[in-house]
């Protein structure tokens, strides 16, 4: 049976949550639409959404996805969640400190066929930056 | 009492007051948006925090009180701001989320960000709720704060 909308994202954010991207990447469909505004990243592929759930696991080994809302609007569903770790390896530009990360973002994702074709992320980069001591946008890597 | 609170709440009628929204956000009027919401709506704008040596202010509490000072100092601000509203979904328990580009050309400090007539335009996601009298009782709002600080030249992380 077709999994619902609510269902197929959390199926999505449960993986995460436990750092399984390859169970999170099962649900989103080969060609899916992948943006990234923080990163101003507009692509398209599944790969290119494991790379970006890859990096922020390994960037924070100890990661942690509180979800606090999920929102269902037809075939888009909305996720609002916290977005918790200790830094460990380089990220988004950014050396590694060994700083603490919390950062709310939102997740939208299109729906179809029990599978995740469309995802827009936000959250904010000076927040996330902020967080990581980065003191410069042009320089993000000099600490 | 508004027009729109005439009607019952459906996933039409909420995504009906949320265009409304930022029909008025784009004309500039900070009372018409207010009307829109409840007296007690709740206001979240995410990204919004400024770290003082010994608290950190942030975007949250209420429409009355922190929304619409944001609003009107970003106006002021950014005396031509626009929005463009690209997508609008809902559903019939009030929820209605909004794909929204904000934009506008900086006349006078916003925060920390010295005006230097430069011009930025950032998406962002809105989340509201709309209540059975078809009033807004919660906005909240994420967008990229470093990508409008860059567009405007600020490159401290502050």
């Amino acid at each position: 049976m077709t999994m619902t909308p609510t269902q197929t994202v959390q199926a999505f954010l449960d993986a995460f949550a436990r750092h399984d991207v390859d169970a999170a990447i099962a649900v989103v469909d080969p060609q899916v639409s992948v943006t990234v505004h923080p990163f101003g990243l507009e692509s398209s592929g599944a790969d290119v959404l494991r790379g970006v759930l890859a990096d922020l696991v390994r960037g924070f080994p100890d990661l942690m996805i509180t979800v606090g809302r999920v929102i269902t609007t037809g075939d888009v569903v909305t996720a609002l969640f916290k977005a918790e770790g200790t830094q460990a390896a380089g990220y988004a530009g950014a050396i590694n400190q060994e700083k603490h990360l919390d950062i709310d973002q939102a997740w939208r994702f299109v729906t179809g066929g029990g599978l995740i074709t469309e995802v827009t992320a936000y959250w904010c980069q000076a927040q996330l930056y902020r967080r990581l001591a980065v003191k410069r946008y042009d320089e993000i890597a000099i600490a | 009492m508004t027009e729109v609170s005439q009607r019952p709440r459906t996933a039409e009628s909420a995504a009906a007051v949320v265009t409304e929204f930022f029909d008025r956000y784009r004309a500039h009027d900070v009372d018409g948006m207010t009307d829109l919401c409840s007296i007690n709506a709740d206001f979240s704008y995410v990204p919004v925090e400024i770290w003082g040596k010994q608290r950190v202010l942030r975007g949250d509490g209420k429409v009355c009180t922190v929304g619409k000072p944001l609003w009107t100092g970003l106006i002021a601000s950014f005396p031509n701001l626009s929005n463009t509203v690209h997508s609008v979904t809902s559903n019939d328990e009030g929820d209605v989320v909004a794909q929204v580009d904000v934009e506008g050309t900086q006349q006078l400090a916003w925060g920390l960000i010295a005006p230097a007539g430069r011009h930025y335009c950032e998406p962002h996601l809105f989340i509201f709720h709309v209540g059975a009298d078809l009033l807004i009782d919660s906005i909240a709002a994420y967008w990229n704060d470093a990508g409008i600080s860059q567009q405007l030249g600020h490159n401290e992380v502050d």
